[in-house]
């Protein structure tokens, strides 16, 4: 053959390889995070990547679609201009105005998360949506119900068609879909990440509440995520309405009362209130727990237990560096918001 | 290029025509049919109204030696679905074997590895969310005056319940696997036990009994 021929042959091949298997083409997408952060937990081989899932799970993540009454989505509880988190409510507030039995947590980093939720019920990001779309008190739905609801919506059919290359929506596609938007929540651009990067400097007041940081609390909230993805108990005393015992409900294992999933502090100026009920308003609060209150038990950690002690001064400081967490890249990222165009294409100013 | 265009034509033609042609020439001859049966004696106070469990990673050995191991080997076996309860291993050649193993339940990376599709996606009922894990083992019905609900699942340690099931056989075209529920009932004290919905020791002391009760029927 000469290069004619073969030329002629590849691209025949290549346009009969692509009409029947990509009558749409997708477009790869690779997360960025700054190189001295560890490879992610998720297995990314598994669900690459692509705008089209990416614009999909993010549709999905803002329609109330996925609930019984179509009245909650995910981003009534997880709002994006609070790091993903229901700001001012203690507790979850779901469908019918019922309320959850604990705070949602923030959403960024999920890629490198290994356990979800306060007590680590679920063990995998892709299986986590699962539990508030069918929860009675978050979304009341059930999965092939809400399949069936966008079969119905050709926008939808077409979507999952371009990312998966099926007609079919199935339970796995729709998961894989939600996986891949939040995925993408990443922060990695406060203060704090310029600092390490050595493009910024902290004040003197920032750095010595980094100093007392490190010294009293990156044992638990350890850097870069500012959490060591384990379970702890950091001495808040049992709810004893709630009666909520965090790790022990799924282990079973007395060693795990009271523990729970150490939280971020990413962008802890926007996640108030704070712990899994939410009982602490604001960070004076927080500090004056760790400092006052540490309730002794049999599962407090060792590091706190006789309270840490911290001057007024140190708290301003340490305050001041939790600050610096706080990523305005992220939280105010137009990619992260309520997708209008997708709902709403006609509107869309260009 | 016209020339060269339609000779390709014809060439794909063929080469679709040919593996076709192979694919029935194989069904003939080497594969085997999988029947999973269930027996239970429902009377007037006996009713399943539900019964469900997986089947998975199944492999074929000769003299202790594995020889054949069913890729994506995940089934669904369904009372209520005729369909489920038989598949076939496709096997490119003939061979020889004396046994059959495979697991009741699903194994941990199943449970930890992501969502899937087919018979494990999660649309199928056999998914906890709020305790994440495959339900390996789905029971429901009424002994009456009791109603009894087992759903066994659970791979976390201390309490996994996958078990491995190792069933002698004579080599044949087809395996006919039976699945005892009446001696399963028999063996539990309904009054004790009749609702079991999370991980824990009793889902694994039962999900031990179960992989006591498989058996293969002539
Ligand atoms: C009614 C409020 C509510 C709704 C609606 C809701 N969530 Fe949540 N979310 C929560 C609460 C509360 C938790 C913590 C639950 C727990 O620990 O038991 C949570 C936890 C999570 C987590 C785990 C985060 C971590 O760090 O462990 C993820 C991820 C998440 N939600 C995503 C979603 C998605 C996706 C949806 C939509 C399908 C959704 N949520 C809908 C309240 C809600
Ligand atoms: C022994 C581990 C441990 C240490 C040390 C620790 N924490 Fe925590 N922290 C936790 C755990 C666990 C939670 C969640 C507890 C809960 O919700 O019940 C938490 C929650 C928080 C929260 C609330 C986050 C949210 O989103 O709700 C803040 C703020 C916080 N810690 C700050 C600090 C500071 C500041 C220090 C150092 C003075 C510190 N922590 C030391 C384990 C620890």
């Amino acid at each position: 053959m000469n290069k004619n021929n073969i030329i002629a042959f590849l691209s025949v091949f290549a346009f009969f390889g692509s009409a029947m298997y990509f009558p749409y083409t997708t477009t790869p997408v690779k997360i960025k995070y700054p190189e001295y952060w560890p490879k992610p937990v998720y297995n990314f081989e598994k669900n690459p990547l692509t705008q089209e899932g990416i614009d999909l799970g993010r549709k999905l993540f803002y329609d109330p679609i996925l609930s019984k009454d179509s009245s909650i989505s995910c981003s009534n509880c997880h709002l994006s201009y609070t790091a993903f988190t229901h700001v001012d409510h203690k507790l979850s507030h779901g469908i019918n105005d019922s309320i959850g039995n604990r705070n949602s947590p923030s959403l960024m980093n999920l890629a490198w998360h290994n356990s979800f939720m306060w007590d680590g019920a679920v063990s995998h990001l892709d299986f986590q949506a699962l539990a508030p779309i069918s929860h009675p008190a978050e979304m009341g739905e059930n999965i092939n119900n809400v399949i069936l609801k966008l079969t119905k919506s050709t926008d939808y059919v077409k979507r999952f068609y371009q990312t998966f290359k099926d007609s079919a929506i199935t339970g796995e596609y729709l998961l894989k879909a939600i996986s891949q938007f939040e995925l993408t929540l990443i922060s990695c651009n406060s203060k704090y990440d310029s600092v390490m990067r050595k493009a910024a400097n902290f004040t003197l007041q920032e750095e010595n509440g980094y100093q007392l940081f490190k010294k009293e609390c990156s044992s638990c909230h350890t850097e870069p995520f500012f959490t060591n993805g384990k379970f702890e108990n950091n001495g808040i005393p049992l709810d004893s309405v709630l009666l909520d015992y965090g790790r022990y409900n799924i282990t079973k294992n007395p060693n795990d009362s009271l523990k729970f999933k150490v939280p971020t502090l990413r962008n802890i100026e926007f996640s108030h209130p704070y712990m899994h009920d939410g009982r602490f308003k604001n960070l004076s609060e927080v500090l004056k727990h760790y400092t006052t209150k540490v309730f002794p038990s049999k599962t407090v950690s060792k590091h706190l237990g006789n309270s840490i002690s911290l001057s007024s001064n140190q708290k301003v400081d340490l305050t001041s560096f939790l600050l610096t967490l706080t990523d305005k890249n992220f939280l105010f990222n137009k990619k992260n918001a309520f997708p209008r165009k997708f709902y709403f294409p006609s509107t869309e100013k260009k | 290029m016209i020339g060269q265009l339609k000779i390709l034509k014809w060439l794909f033609i063929f080469i679709f025509l040919a593996n076709y042609s192979i694919s029935i020439g194989q069904k003939a001859t080497n594969d085997i049919l999988i029947n999973i049966s269930t027996s239970v004696n429902t009377n007037d106070s006996l009713s399943i109204d539900k019964l469900k469990f997986y089947l998975s990673n199944f492999n074929l050995l000769k003299e202790g030696e594995i020889v054949w191991t069913e890729k994506k080997s995940y089934h669904l076996v369904d009372i209520s679905k005729q369909k489920s309860q038989s598949f076939t291993f496709i096997l490119l050649k003939s061979i020889e074997f004396d046994e059959v193993q495979f697991l009741l339940g699903t194994d941990s990376l199943t449970n930890t590895d992501g969502v899937m599709g087919g018979d494990l996606d999660p649309t199928k009922g056999m998914y906890w969310a709020w305790n994440s894990g495959y339900i390996n083992f789905k029971l429901e019905g009424t002994s009456s005056p009791f109603p009894f609900e087992f759903h066994l699942g659970g791979y976390a340690p201390p309490f996994q319940t996958v078990q491995k099931i190792k069933l002698q056989t004579t080599n044949r075209n087809r395996l006919n696997i039976g699945l005892n529920i009446t001696d399963f009932l028999n063996q539990i004290d309904l009054t004790k036990t009749h609702k079991i919905m999370s991980p824990g020791k009793e889902a694994q002391q039962l999900s031990i009994l179960l992989s006591t009760l498989f058996s293969i029927s002539e």
